[in-house]
C-alpha cells in the first residue's frame, strides 16, 4: 500500500461504517405501523403537555400514528366524547384517556370498546374502573403516605406539637381521598384526631387555597402543618402565610404534584418542605407501549399500573426515603 | 525611504516545507493522535453524567472518571520521556497508542461485568496510553521537518486537538445522552429490568470507545509498519540532560514556583467546570438528559472561538491584565452560576469557557519567561501541572453532594481567583531577569 493511497481508503472506510451505521439505525423499528390516540384534559396544563410529548415520542419510537385530542378545560366532557367517535371513525386501534368526568365518559368508552378498541385510561380512573382495560396512573394513596411519613418524621424532629390543616380537593373525588387519607395513615392519625385542627375544600385551586388558609389561620394561628392536595393548592397556602405574616419556616407545609415550577421555586429554597413528585411521562410511555403491544396481538394491559411517585424534599429526614431537589429538578414536568 | 529599505532587506528566502516528504503520511497521522486524545479528553467530561445515572452514585464517586483519567495522564508524564529517550519517539507513538487501545478495549468486559471500578481501570489505562502518545508526538512532529517550520507544523497538529474534543463531546451528546434510560422509568423497574436497563446503557459507553480504539489500532499498523526515524533524535539525549541546579534555579523563581500553582488551578477549573456543566444543566435547570450535552458542545466552541480572539487580544495587551481580566471575568461568571438558579446561571456556566480559552498558553508563556536554559525543564513542571485535573474535579464532586450542583462552582471560582491572584502578582512584581515570552509547548 502506497502512501498515497492511504488516505482515500480511510475516508473511504470511515464512510462506509458511517453509511453502515445510518442504515442499521434506520432499520432500527420494522414493525407495522398502527393508529392510537391520546384524549387528554386540556392543551394548558403542563402535566397534560408533557403525557402528549411523551406519547409523541414514544410513538415515534415504536411506528405508531398517534391521533391527539383534549378537553377545552379540566371538566369538558363532551369534547372527549366527540374525539373519543373521531378516533375510532378515524382507524384507532388503541386509546388512552385521561378522563375529565370519570362517570360520564364511561358510555363513549363502552361504545369504542365495543367497535374493538382498547381503551385505557391515565392519571384518573373511570367509575367504574372496569370500563377500561387498565389504569397507567400515581399510586395516590402512597404519595399521600409519604408526605404523611415525612410531616410526622420533621414534626418529631423539631419537636412541635402538631397543629395540622387539610386543605384537600373535593368531596367525593377518588384521589383526593385516596391521597387525604394516605396522608393521615402516614402520619399516623385518623380523621377527627386533636392533631387535625382546621380542613377545607380548595378543589387544587391557587386561590381558592388562600382564602381557605387565611380563613383557617383565622381559626387558629397556631398551625404548623399543612397538608396541600397538591401544588397551585401549596401556593396559595404559602400566600395566606405571608399574608398573615407568618414565616414559611415555621410551618412544615407539604404536597403533591412534583411540577417544575414547585420543584425549582418552592421545594428547593424550601418553602414546601416535601411533596410527592409523580411522573406523567410514566403513565404516557408505559401506556402507549402497552396498548401498541396488545393491538399487535400481545399481551392486553388489566388492572391498576403503578407508574411511580418519589418523594422530594430538600432537608430530608431519618427513616424516610427520599430524592433530592436535583432528582426533582431533573424529573419534573412543566418549564 | 521605502526604496531604500527595500534595498537594504535580503532576498526572500524560499519557504521551508511543513514536513520532510518520506513524512508525509506519518504527520497525517500522527494529526489524527492529536484529534484522538481530544476526543477521549472530552468525552469523560459527558461519562461523569452518564455514570452517575447508571450506577445510581453520588458526584463525588462520578468525579472518579476524572480522577482515573487525569491521574494517569500525570502519573505517565514521566515514564512516557524515558521511553521516548531510550527507545525514540516512534516506539513512544507505539507504546502510547497500543496502551490506549488496549484500554479502549477494556471497556468490553467492563460493560460484561457492570463494575465501576472496571471501567475506571480501563479509562486509566486509556488515559495512560494517550498521555505517553502525546508526550511522544509533540517532539515527534517537531522533529518530522525542517526547523524552520516546527512551531507552524506543530500549530497545525494541535489545532486538530479542540476539533478532536469538540468530536468528542459530539459522541456523547449524539450516542450516548439522548439514548440513556430516563430516570423516571428507573421508578418503576424491578431489579432485574434495572439490571438489564444498566447493561443496554453501559452498552451505549461502549461504542465511542470501540471507535476510537479500533482508529488507534488502525494508526498503531499503519505507523508500525512504516519505517520512520527522525536525523533530530540523536541530539534529543544530549539535550535531554536535566541541567544541574535548574530545579534549585527553578524553585527560586518566584514567576515560576506560582505559575505552576497557577497552571494547576487553570487545569482544574476548566475541567471542574466542563466536568459539570451537563450536571449542572439537568441538576439546576432541568435541561433533559438528551439536551444537555449541547451546552457542553456550546463551551467547547466558544472556547475554540475565544482562543482566536485571545491570540490577537495578546498583541494589543500585556498577557497577564489580559489574564487578570479574564480571570476575574471567570470569577463573576461562577458567582453567577452559584445564585442565578436558572438559564442565566447556566449561560454564566458556557460562558466560563471565554475566560479559560486563553489561560493555559499564557500563564505557559508567562511563567517561562526569562529562563534561559531551564525553560525546557521548567516546562515538564508546567506539564505537570494537569494534576489539578484529577484532585479539583472530586472536590467539586463532594461539595456538589453537600450544598448543590450551583454552590459547587464556588471551587471553580476558587481556582480562577488563584489564576487571577497570579496575574496580578506578575503584574505588581518586577522580574530578576528580562526575556521574552515562551510559546506554549502543547496542551
Amino acid at each position: 500500500m502506497t502512501g498515497r493511497h492511504v488516505l482515500p481508503r480511510l475516508v473511504a472506510l470511515g464512510g462506509a461504517a458511517a453509511v453502515l451505521t445510518l442504515g442499521v439505525s434506520a432499520c432500527g423499528g420494522g414493525e407495522d405501523e398502527i393508529t392510537l390516540g391520546l384524549i387528554t384534559k386540556q392543551e394548558e396544563n403542563p402535566f397534560f403537555v408533557k403525557i402528549r410529548e411523551t406519547a409523541e415520542d414514544s410513538a415515534d419510537d415504536t411506528d405508531v400514528k398517534l391521533l391527539t385530542a383534549a378537553g377545552k378545560s379540566d371538566v369538558d366532557n363532551a369534547s372527549q366524547v366527540a374525539a373519543l367517535e373521531d378516533m375510532t371513525r378515524e382507524g384507532a386501534k388503541g386509546i388512552m384517556i385521561v378522563p375529565a368526568n370519570s362517570r360520564a365518559i364511561v358510555p363513549a368508552i363502552e361504545k369504542a370498546r365495543e367497535a374493538g378498541v382498547i381503551v385505557v385510561a391515565l392519571d384518573t380512573p373511570t367509575q367504574p374502573p372496569s370500563a377500561v382495560e387498565a389504569l397507567y396512573a400515581t399510586n395516590n394513596r402512597r404519595a399521600g403516605n409519604l408526605i404523611g411519613r415525612y410531616a410526622k418524621a420533621k414534626a418529631e424532629e423539631d419537636a412541635i406539637e402538631p397543629r395540622i390543616a387539610m386543605l384537600d380537593l373535593a368531596p367525593g373525588i377518588s384521589i383526593g381521598d385516596l391521597r387525604h387519607d394516605g396522608f393521615l395513615a402516614g402520619f399516623g392519625i385518623e380523621d377527627g384526631d386533636p392533631e387535625i385542627v382546621g380542613s377545607a375544600y380548595a378543589e387544587g385551586n391557587e386561590d381558592k387555597a388562600r382564602e381557605a388558609m387565611a380563613r383557617l389561620l383565622d381559626e387558629d394561628p397556631g398551625i404548623n402543618i399543612v397538608y396541600t392536595i397538591n401544588e397551585p393548592t401549596a401556593f396559595g397556602v404559602l400566600d395566606a402565610l405571608e399574608n398573615a405574616g407568618r414565616d414559611d419556616d415555621d410551618v412544615i407545609l407539604v404536597s403533591i404534584d412534583g411540577s417544575c415550577d414547585a420543584v425549582k421555586d418552592a421545594v428547593r429554597p424550601g418553602k414546601i418542605d416535601a411533596t410527592s413528585q409523580q411522573y406523567p411521562e410514566n403513565m404516557a410511555r408505559e401506556g402507549l407501549e402497552a396498548v401498541a403491544e396488545a393491538v399487535r396481538g400481545g399481551p392486553s394491559p388489566s388492572g391498576f399500573r403503578d407508574t411511580g411517585v418519589e418523594l422530594i424534599t430538600s432537608d430530608p429526614v431519618d427513616g424516610v426515603e427520599s430524592e433530592d431537589e436535583a432528582f426533582g429538578v431533573r424529573n419534573c414536568w412543566g418549564d | 525611504m521605502e526604496a531604500a529599505a527595500s534595498a537594504a532587506q535580503p532576498e526572500p528566502r524560499a519557504k521551508p516545507r511543513l514536513v520532510y516528504p518520506k513524512f508525509a503520511i506519518p504527520f497525517v497521522l500522527l494529526i489524527l493522535c492529536f484529534a484522538a486524545w481530544g476526543a477521549a479528553a472530552n468525552l469523560t467530561d459527558v461519562l461523569v453524567g452518564v455514570f452517575r445515572t447508571i450506577f445510581d452514585m453520588s458526584n463525588v464517586q462520578a468525579a472518579l472518571v476524572q480522577f482515573a483519567y487525569y491521574g494517569a495522564y500525570f502519573s505517565l508524564a514521566i515514564p512516557a520521556a524515558l521511553i521516548n529517550r531510550r527507545f525514540g519517539y516512534k516506539v513512544g507513538v507505539l507504546t502510547g497508542l497500543g496502551l490506549a487501545s488496549v484500554g479502549g478495549l477494556l471497556f468490553i468486559p467492563a460493560s460484561e461485568i457492570l463494575v465501576y471500578e472496571v471501567f475506571l481501570i480501563a479509562l486509566f489505562v486509556l488515559a495512560a496510553g494517550l498521555s505517553i502518545l502525546e508526550t511522544s508526538a509533540n517532539p515527534f512532529v517537531i522533529a518530522m521537518g525542517p526547523e524552520g517550520s516546527a512551531t507552524q507544523r506543530l500549530n497545525l497538529a494541535q489545532a486538530f486537538n479542540p476539533v478532536g474534543a469538540n468530536i468528542g463531546v459530539l459522541l456523547g451528546a449524539v450516542l450516548i445522552l439522548p439514548q440513556i434510560t430516563p430516570e423516571t422509568s428507573k421508578v418503576i423497574m424491578s431489579a432485574a429490568e434495572l439490571e438489564q436497563s444498566q447493561e443496554e446503557d453501559l452498552g451505549l459507553v461502549l461504542g465511542p470507545y470501540l471507535g476510537i480504539a479500533f482508529v488507534l489500532i488502525l494508526i498503531w499498523l499503519l505507523i508500525a509498519f512504516r519505517k520512520m526515524s527522525t536525523p533530530a533524535e540523536a541530539s534529543q539525549e544530549e539535550e535531554g540532560e536535566a541541567r544541574s541546579g535548574a530545579l534549585g534555579r527553578l524553585w527560586a523563581n518566584r514567576h515560576y514556583r506560582y505559575g505552576v500553582a497557577a497552571q494547576f488551578f487553570n487545569v482544574a477549573a476548566q475541567v471542574c467546570v466542563w466536568t459539570f456543566t451537563i450536571l449542572y444543566a439537568q441538576d439546576i435547570v432541568g435541561v433533559p438528559a438528551e439536551d444537555s450535552g449541547w451546552y457542553l458542545q456550546a463551551s467547547l466552541i466558544l472556547f475554540l472561538i475565544a482562543r482566536f480572539v485571545m491570540t490577537w487580544l495578546l498583541g494589543i495587551f500585556r498577557p497577564s491584565r489580559l489574564l487578570l481580566i479574564m480571570a476575574s471575568l471567570g470569577v463573576g461568571l461562577c458567582l453567577v452560576a452559584m445564585f442565578s438558579l436558572s438559564i442565566v446561571g447556566l449561560i454564566a456556566v458556557v460562558c466560563i469557557s471565554l475566560s479559560l480559552s486563553l489561560m493555559f498558553p499564557t500563564i505557559y508563556g508567562v511563567a517561562l519567561q526569562g529562563l534561559g536554559e531551564d525553560t525546557k525543564f521548567g516546562a515538564a513542571g508546567l506539564v505537570m501541572a494537569i494534576l489539578g485535573g484529577a484532585i479539583m474535579p472530586l472536590i467539586q464532586g463532594k461539595v456538589m453532594d453537600e450544598v448543590g450542583a450551583a454552590l459547587a462552582f464556588a471551587v471553580p471560582g476558587f481556582c480562577l481567583a488563584m489564576v487571577a491572584a497570579y496575574a496580578l502578582f506578575d503584574l505588581r512584581t518586577r522580574r530578576g531577569g528580562g526575556g521574552e515570552l515562551v510559546a506554549e509547548g502543547a496542551h
